[in-house]
């Protein structure tokens, strides 16, 4: 069919063997007329969402039954009553989700204009040029907006239109503005979506102006690990998510030849962004291959076990996700701090504009705990001379930090099991339990426990004795921290169009069997180990994997029999069978980017101010799913809502409750599953396909069976409905030690069932479901819902409906 | 006989969630409650596997008749005591997705469930899913039967986090007082 002069799609051409050779330079101007929805409004694409919302229904778990927000409060709200306003608890839920939803899209767009004008200010502007791999650069930013930029100076357009919508959104949450539930959700939405394209600003922008990786399935292997931090030097740790100041602490050690004399280790997503920097050597104004000169110390959930360690002698946190004590963590142990960014100045004086000399005399000599240094090249250079400066000084407080033997049993008899630790231990570790057993020389369940603690610090608040739980965790593990020493595949930036046309059919037909996204924070409900745990499973199954921000790093802290970390057991490609590194948490936005890439270079769809189109297409035909298993923070809650926009499911862990909103559609009722047949304008029902948008599961176990059902698509053909049953039956079989009850409403023909257990299922079809079998020509005379189609094109837009011309 | 009734805290501390809170009933009363439904539904989560004998005791529980939703992977638990009658394998989110909607025909397709009796899920997911039935269909009564202080059911034992024994005994004698 023919979509616009020059290009054609392929949706209603299968069997086709379509071979691509290289990629050929699209002409400058864009062939692709604007689209029905350039820069959507907060109403624009209110009908995608209550699209959406009508077959997933949104389901609240109030975590207040109360409301405060204005004066007339606290208004009771239990039970689903009105407040003195006259919103009802659904609404009044709706309009936290949307609070929370928005301060996550704006830390992610104010990180954007951060680096927009910190970029443009400290290397001027760049073409904007993703390399002759990627031609569709930067697919939110054209989907949403309708612009291609030429220079990173044209995201200033896209960034003005967040803000914009930000504020809009905003203004709808005040008392007496948006009063209806759902219309809070299409707005939550709506900022999702602005969220992934804050996101998308961000990363183009510094993998442009840092010369980062555009798609390299072989970037480089990094060290990763506390135990990877060099004692003999001075430490400092750069903290958060912004790289700009971290980037300037590298530049200067560069110039100053000074990697001898100082080791720099990221925590969270500063540390992904930091080794991601000057890698492909191409021209810039930065010193070339910088990244793997630093190295990863740790997810964002290992901070206070990290500095208990007393593994670092400076500190410089930049922003987001930063515990708000960091500055009374590091005073105690004579740890100085730079604040580097406006959004986190911890009380300390704004000595932006003081000589360096005088911040770096008053923080060595322990005068000050600490300094505001706004100017990211000044941050830097403080940053580094501080911690060498400190190292020999800190010397003198080491035994404070640490327990000995001595100190570490005298703390241990302290405990009188009360118990009121276990009361708010978000993962319930028993730890008086924990003490009694250290008392008689037994250690381990201190270290098997050691991933599963999230280092909140709840338990050392609330006891009586005053036990440093941590610190006994500290001592108790201090040979696994100096021996934990790994890998990780440095951040690879955006999917390939060339990669895109390889898996393009295979994964919209099912063949390889989905787009597994681990993405988000530390919050593990038992511990770090589940987060490789699920990696594994998936990729040993032939999905293709990729991670994000803190899951890939603290997947990366295992090895497999042969000693190789999860980066080196597996390649980096986007393909089947491989383990992706994206990069940090804005670098979300390209796993988003893969999916609208998918229905634009292989299925030829306009993405041009296009979006509800794409949505559609990837919630039918892309077998994606999310998984957020340690969610924490505002940001994951966004970054889920964008997901969910596009038409892509997510999985969440059980804390993930406290948000309060998911998403789930009602399997029993088949009139919310009907969808239109594009070709030619018949509705049509079909299985429950993707069944959930937002699901929260108990377990890993739960979580995995879930993921791989999440990943069914109505578009599947047989052979990969077949492969996709074959991945959810054997990940129930073994977990669950059974197939999963729903296993038939998803079989259309006798070709979609597994082999290995298709005489079974047959006989359990006829048997239990009453389905009609003709055993001699192996097939079903009646019982499922519907016929496996090849022709079928299901869409959920009326405009999609293909007329004869 | 075990007072269940002390320990009205909840299990996370913070959990406070208005002026609603549940009340902690003595095993007996729960036991009366739960042989009085028309409509029953055990839920179990996957701290069973924690305390593998409460599988034998939600397995008794079965056989009285009361169907068991084993949610997350806790199916397994039943699968190796061979025992599946009726025990249904589905999420506590979905089942309780289902569960807010009046017009639900239940695991069995027989209609929705009037009492709904909670054990061995992890307490901030089970109290979450507690508070959407709370608000959103009151119709069915929430209890828990587990070893914390459940806030958002109606009705609840005191926090046994750290008694077990004491525990067991009064999951027994809810099992005794169905039996009368
Ligand atoms: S915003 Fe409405 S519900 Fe909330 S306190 Fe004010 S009147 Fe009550
Ligand atoms: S710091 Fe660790 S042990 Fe202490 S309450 Fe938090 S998770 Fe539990
Ligand atoms: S709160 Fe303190 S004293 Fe009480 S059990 Fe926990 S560690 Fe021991």
């Amino acid at each position: 069919m023919a979509t616009s002069k020059g290009s054609f799609s392929v949706e209603d051409m299968k069997n086709v063997q379509i071979n691509i050779g290289a990629v050929v330079k699209e002409a400058d101007e864009w062939d692709q007329p604007m689209g029905p929805f350039p820069k959507p409004n907060v109403a624009t694409l209110r009908n995608w969402d209550f699209k959406l919302c009508d077959r997933y229904k949104i389901m609240y778990s109030p975590a207040d039954d109360t409301c405060t927000l204005c004066t007339y409060g606290p208004c009771d709200l239990t039970g689903n009553q009105k407040g003195a306003c006259g919103i009802d608890m659904a609404a009044t839920c709706g309009k936290i989700v949307l609070l929370a939803v928005l301060i996550g899209t704006c830390a992610h767009t104010a990180h954007g204009r951060h680096l927009y004008h910190w970029c443009l200010d400290r290397l001027g502007d760049m073409p904007f040029d993703m390399g002759d791999e990627i031609l569709v650069d930067a697919p939110l930013t054209r989907t949403i907006l309708g612009i291609k930029p030429k220079s990173l100076k044209d995201f200033g357009e896209a960034l003005a239109y967040c803000e914009e919508e930000i504020a809009q959104l905003l203004a709808s949450c005040h008392t007496g503005q948006e009063g209806f539930y759902k219309d809070f959700e299409s707005k939550a939405l709506h900022s999702g979506m602005i969220d992934s394209l804050g996101k998308e600003i961000c990363d183009m922008l510094q993998t442009v102006a840092y010369d980062m990786p555009r798609g390299a399935a072989d970037a480089p292997l990094v060290e990763i690990g506390l135990g990877t931090l060099d004692q003999n030097k001075a430490v400092l740790i750069a903290y958060g998510h912004n790289l700009a100041a971290g980037a300037e602490a590298m530049i200067y050690t560069e110039e100053n030849n000074l990697w001898n004399n100082v080791d720099i280790g990221g925590v969270c997503c500063t540390a992904i962004d930091l080794t991601r920097i000057t890698e492909t050597g191409r021209a810039s104004k930065i010193p070339a291959n910088l990244g793997p000169k630093v190295k990863v110390a740790g997810a964002m959930g290992w901070w206070r076990k990290m500095i208990r360690a007393d593994i670092m002698d400076a500190v410089m946190v930049d922003e987001q996700c930063i515990y708000c004590d960091v500055l009374e963590d590091c005073e105690k142990r004579h740890v100085p701090v730079i604040a580097s960014n406006d959004k986190i100045m911890l009380g300390l004086p704004d000595r932006t504009n003081d000589p360096a000399d005088a911040i770096v005399e008053d923080l060595v000599s322990f005068k000050a705990p600490g300094a505001a240094i706004l100017d990211p090249v000044k941050a830097g250079e403080v940053a580094i001379r501080v911690a060498i400066a400190v190292k020999p000084k800190r010397a003198q407080f080491k035994k404070d930090i640490t327990f000995n033997e001595q100190q570490f049993k005298e703390t241990l008899e302290k405990c009188t099991a009360c118990n009121q630790c276990a009361f708010v231990c978000p993962p319930h570790i028993k730890i008086s339990n924990m003490i009694a057993e250290a008392l008689k020389g037994n250690l381990e369940p201190f270290s098997s426990t050691y991933e599963v603690c999230v280092g909140c610090q709840r338990c050392e608040v609330v006891c009586p004795q005053e036990i440093p739980v941590l610190k006994l965790y500290e001592y108790a593990n201090r040979e696994y921290i100096q021996n934990q020493k790994f890998t990780m595949r440095a951040g690879r930036g955006p999917v390939t169009d060339t990669e895109i046309r390889k898996v393009g059919a295979p994964l919209v037909l099912g063949q390889i069997p989905g787009v597994i996204a681990l993405v988000g924070c530390s919050n593990y409900p038992n511990g770090t180990k589940e987060c490789y745990d699920i990696a594994k499973e998936f990729v040993d199954r032939g999905y293709i994997v990729v991670a994000t921000g803190c899951m890939a790093m603290d997947m990366s802290l295992y090895r497999d029999e042969d000693g190789k970390t999860i980066w080196e057991q597996y390649g980096g490609a986007f393909d089947g069978r491989n383990m992706v590194n994206i990069g940090s948490c804005v670098a979300n936005a390209h796993i988003h980017g893969a999916a609208i890439k998918v229905a634009t270079i292989f299925a030829h769809r306009n993405e041009r101010a296009n979006y509800d189109d794409i949505a559609d297409y990837i919630l039918s035909k892309v077998g994606a799913c999310g998984v957020a298993w340690g969610a924490f923070s505002q940001k994951a809650a966004s970054i889920a809502t964008g997901f969910n926009r596009l038409g892509i499911p997510a999985v969440v862990q059980p804390s993930s409750v406290i948000y309060r909103r998911t998403f789930m559609g009602r399997t029993d009722k088949p009139e919310d599953w009907m969808v239109i047949d594009a070709k030619n304008g018949q509705m049509q029902q079909i299985e429950p396909a993707p069944e959930a948008l937002l699901y929260i599961a108990e377990t890993k176990e739960e979580a995995m069976l879930e993921m791989a059902k999440l990943c069914f698509r109505p578009s599947d053909n047989t052979q990969g409905r077949g492969i996709k049953l074959t991945h959810y039956c054997d990940i129930s079989m073994k977990y669950f030690g059974k197939l999963p009850d729903d296993w038939h409403i998803f079989v259309r023909d006798v070709k979609d069932l597994p082999l290995m257990y298709k005489d079974q299922m047959m006989k359990e079809l006829e048997a239990k479901h009453g389905w009609e079998i003709d055993w001699k020509a192996k097939k079903f005379i009646s019982g499922p819902l519907r016929p496996a189609d090849v022709s079928f094109d299901p869409t959920n837009i009326a405009r999609k409906i293909r007329t004869k011309k | 006989m075990v007072d269940t009734t002390k320990n009205a805290i909840p299990f996370e501390m913070a959990q406070i969630p208005g002026p609603e809170m549940a009340k902690t009933y003595m095993p007996k009363v729960i036991g009366a409650i739960i042989k009085k439904a028309k409509r029953p539904l055990l839920v179990v989560g996957a701290e069973l596997f924690d305390d593998p004998i409460m599988f034998d005791k939600m397995i008794e529980m079965g056989k009285m008749g009361i169907p068991i939703a084993a949610t997350a992977h806790s199916v397994k638990g039943f699968v190796d005591r061979g025992y599946l009658d009726n025990v249904y394998q589905i999420g506590l989110h979905p089942l309780t997705s289902n569960l807010r909607f009046g017009d639900w025909m239940g695991l069995d397709g027989k209609g929705q469930y009037d009492v709904v009796i909670f054990l061995g899920i992890f307490y901030k997911f089970a109290n979450g899913m507690f508070s959407t039935l709370k608000s959103f269909n009151r119709n069915i009564k929430r209890v828990s039967i587990d070893r914390y202080y459940h806030v958002n059911a109606n009705m609840t034992f005191g926090n046994m986090a750290f008694t077990p024994d004491d525990y067991h005994a009064a999951v027994d004698e809810v099992i005794a007082a169905m039996k009368k």
